[in-house]
């Protein structure tokens, strides 16, 4: 096996069974009290990517992040425990699954989720003013590209050369509301060709196709500090939100679920590497599932042991200034002199 | 003796970003005709000049990307100023305003910030109308995490805006248009105006007055015309909420009665919640507190209903007759 195919599937199964651990400790226990989007079966994408992340790149996300934050070595102890609510998560315990962020490996995320696509262009923005060779990751889905931001910031990440990545996630559904009773295209990728941006559309369930592609991308937009957009179909396989899974409310049917069930990046990928590499394959997911599994384990126990979050009006401000201010100005009037100087003149 | 040099609030306001420029490489500013013909009010010019077009640009009709591309820019440590020619163009960014940037700090429990300035044109004109002639300060400060502040002359304008450039919080700037030609002196160096300190203007012993912005300059005039009949203990609010409530809780104690100005539609108002504010620390007054603001309406473009529409210092000369019970 080689090391990139290693690393693939690694993060692929590590994705997946924190999903598959955070579902089955959120009830009855109802100590992660919040609202989590899940991302089981969307792991293609975060996992392709996670080997040409760099130190200063950043990542802008939807709401649906938890495999973004890990392919850009969040720290899963902080993670857990920020869906805990406790102090030692990584937004302090204040923000939960749906506003995931982390400010030393520059991710953000929100549920709001245009508004992180716009935000990439002030990061990308900074990157280039600063001549630094990083780029910004931006990543949404079919329903936010929706919002009229997204289009102003097509148009600027290009018109200013900014080095972005985009992706978009295509999982067919804004909630429960399906692609074709949103929009007349069925491939977001369509229309992004009209900004001049070039784009790609990525429609299969080969990691290794996409950990090649995305290899091409990433440095294409360090050297060219050009924009790219990049469209993956895949599915949603969890409820829009929670663990209870949302299909009896059948909004999709279940032959559309089964395909796509059938199409799992992650089981198609293990089968494919069993083919191949047999007992060696065997023995390295041994291992690894051993690993992430203790890993996984260790995170639930630093969460539940650490302490809640105790402040948060402070953080509304950090009541700070830049290093040049030393002192301020104060110009309470000194009464009877100098008053004219101090009058603006009548409009 | 050497004569002080005068500025207009918009050479004050060109100044300080260009002190702010030299002092962090950082700072640059964006928007839609911050480098074309009027230069928004002259407050940009020469500015491209001194620097370079890394330093300030121009942007498309895009101001919820523009927004979003200030909050990127500042949490990765850059000082955008963000310019809108008039602030009823930032209706367009709420999302931004409310869901990201006033919360930012917040979310990451201080670990992140936004140290952005929005720039925008607010307030009177010529028949500018409803959609040119909002002020929509109280709006901002009901946001926790913003800090709005609203200059009332060019020396404020200058300390204010250096301030707001250089505080590591997201600043609202709002410059109300009918103070661009006023002068002042104002000193050459770059000074700070510490953000929520309300300044005294003027020493008085009978109403204590509150104003914010050009309401300040209007109720100097009042002050002219009263003259040493009632004389107002006036403050300038400067920032319209998280300011230090001392002063002006000290001038009550002292003269019992309270005024407020202001540029702005009353209910749910800046002055509303100073009111309120100063009732909860329970200093005792003894007349009713008066408020003078603008009508509940959108502001009308006929010129006769324009002048019925804002107040001037005649309106709080009436006011301040029935709080001092003096006639002038």
């Amino acid at each position: 096996m080689k090391n990139f195919q290693k690393n693939l599937y690694h993060q692929l199964l590590y994705i997946r069974r924190v999903q598959e651990e955070i579902s089955n400790r959120y009830h009855p226990a109802d100590n992660m009290k919040c609202p989590m989007h899940f991302c089981m079966g969307q792991e293609i994408g975060p996992a392709a990517l996670s080997s040409f992340l760099r130190p200063g790149d950043a990542i802008l996300s939807h709401h649906r992040s938890h495999g973004y934050f890990l392919a850009n070595k969040g720290s899963l102890n902080e993670m857990i425990a920020e869906f805990h609510g406790k102090e030692t998560g990584t937004n302090g315990g204040l923000a939960g699954s749906q506003e995931l962020s982390c400010t030393k490996t520059h991710f953000y995320s929100g549920t709001i989720l245009s508004g992180a696509f716009g935000m990439s262009l002030g990061d990308a923005f900074s990157k280039v003013y600063k001549n630094e060779n990083n780029i910004t990751i931006s990543v949404i889905g079919d329903g936010g590209m929706e919002e009229g931001i997204c289009s102003e910031t097509l148009n600027m990440a290009i018109l200013y050369k900014l080095p972005i990545l985009f992706i978009c996630e295509n999982n067919k559904y804004s909630t429960h509301t399906k692609l074709n009773e949103r929009t007349e295209y069925q491939n977001v990728s369509d229309r992004i060709k009209g900004y001049k941006i070039e784009s790609h559309l990525f429609n299969s369930n080969d990691p290794e196709k996409l950990y090649m592609l995305l290899k091409n991308l990433t440095s294409k937009i360090r050297k060219t500090k050009k924009p790219i957009f990049l469209e993956i179909m895949t599915y949603r396989f969890n409820g829009h939100v929670g663990p209870e899974g949302d299909d009896h409310y059948n909004y999709r049917s279940k032959a559309e679920r089964d395909l796509w069930s059938k199409k799992d990046p992650l089981k198609v990928y293990r089968k494919k590497l069993d083919k191949k590499f047999g007992i060696k394959f065997k023995n390295f997911e041994n291992k690894i599932l051993n690993d992430i599994n203790k890993k996984i384990d260790r995170s639930f126990a630093f969460a539940l042991k650490s302490s809640f979050a105790k402040v948060y009006k402070k953080y509304n401000y950090q009541n700070t200034y830049h290093k040049s201010v030393k002192k301020f100005f104060n110009n309470d009037i000194s009464f009877n002199k100098d008053q004219e100087d101090h009058r603006p003149m009548p409009y | 003796m050497k004569k002080k040099r005068l500025l207009t609030f918009a050479e004050s306001i060109n100044e300080a970003q260009i002190q702010a420029m030299k002092l962090d490489k950082n700072v640059f500013i964006f928007g839609l005709g911050v480098e074309k013909t009027g230069h928004v009010f002259k407050t940009t010019l020469g500015i491209k000049k001194k620097f370079s077009s890394k330093r300030i640009f121009e942007s498309p009709n895009s101001e919820m990307a523009l927004t979003t591309m200030a909050a990127g820019a500042a949490n990765s440590h850059l000082r955008p100023i963000l310019i809108h020619h008039r602030v009823d163009f930032m209706a367009y960014t709420f999302d931004q305003l409310v869901n990201w940037i006033s919360l930012w700090s917040f979310k990451s429990s201080g670990k992140s910030s936004m140290p952005l300035v929005i720039r925008a044109i607010i307030g009177r004109g010529w028949g500018q109308g409803p959609q040119h002639a909002k002020t929509l300060h109280s709006m901002f400060s009901y946001l926790p995490g913003l800090t709005t502040v609203m200059p009332s002359s060019p020396s404020e304008a200058k300390g204010l805006l250096l301030s707001s450039i250089m505080s590591n919080d997201p600043v609202i700037f709002l410059e109300y248009r009918a103070l661009f030609n006023t002068k002042e002196h104002v000193p050459e160096e770059p000074y700070f105006i510490e953000l929520g300190d309300v300044r005294h203007r003027l020493l008085g012993d009978d109403i204590t007055v509150v104003a914010m912005g050009p309401a300040v300059l209007t109720a100097i005039k009042a002050q002219d015309i009263c003259k040493n009949k009632i004389t107002f203990d006036l403050f300038d609010l400067r920032v319209m909420s998280n300011y230090k409530l001392n002063k002006i809780l000290k001038s009550l104690k002292k003269t019992k009665k309270l005024l407020c100005v202001e540029d702005g539609w009353g209910s749910g108002s800046t002055s509303s919640e100073l009111i309120s504010k100063i009732v909860e620390s329970g200093v005792e007054l003894s007349e009713p507190p008066v408020k003078i603001t603008w009508p509940s309406s959108h502001v009308p473009m006929s010129n006769p209903l324009e002048k019925d529409f804002y107040f001037d210092e005649r309106n709080i000369v009436k006011a301040a007759e029935k709080l001092a019970k003096i006639k002038i």
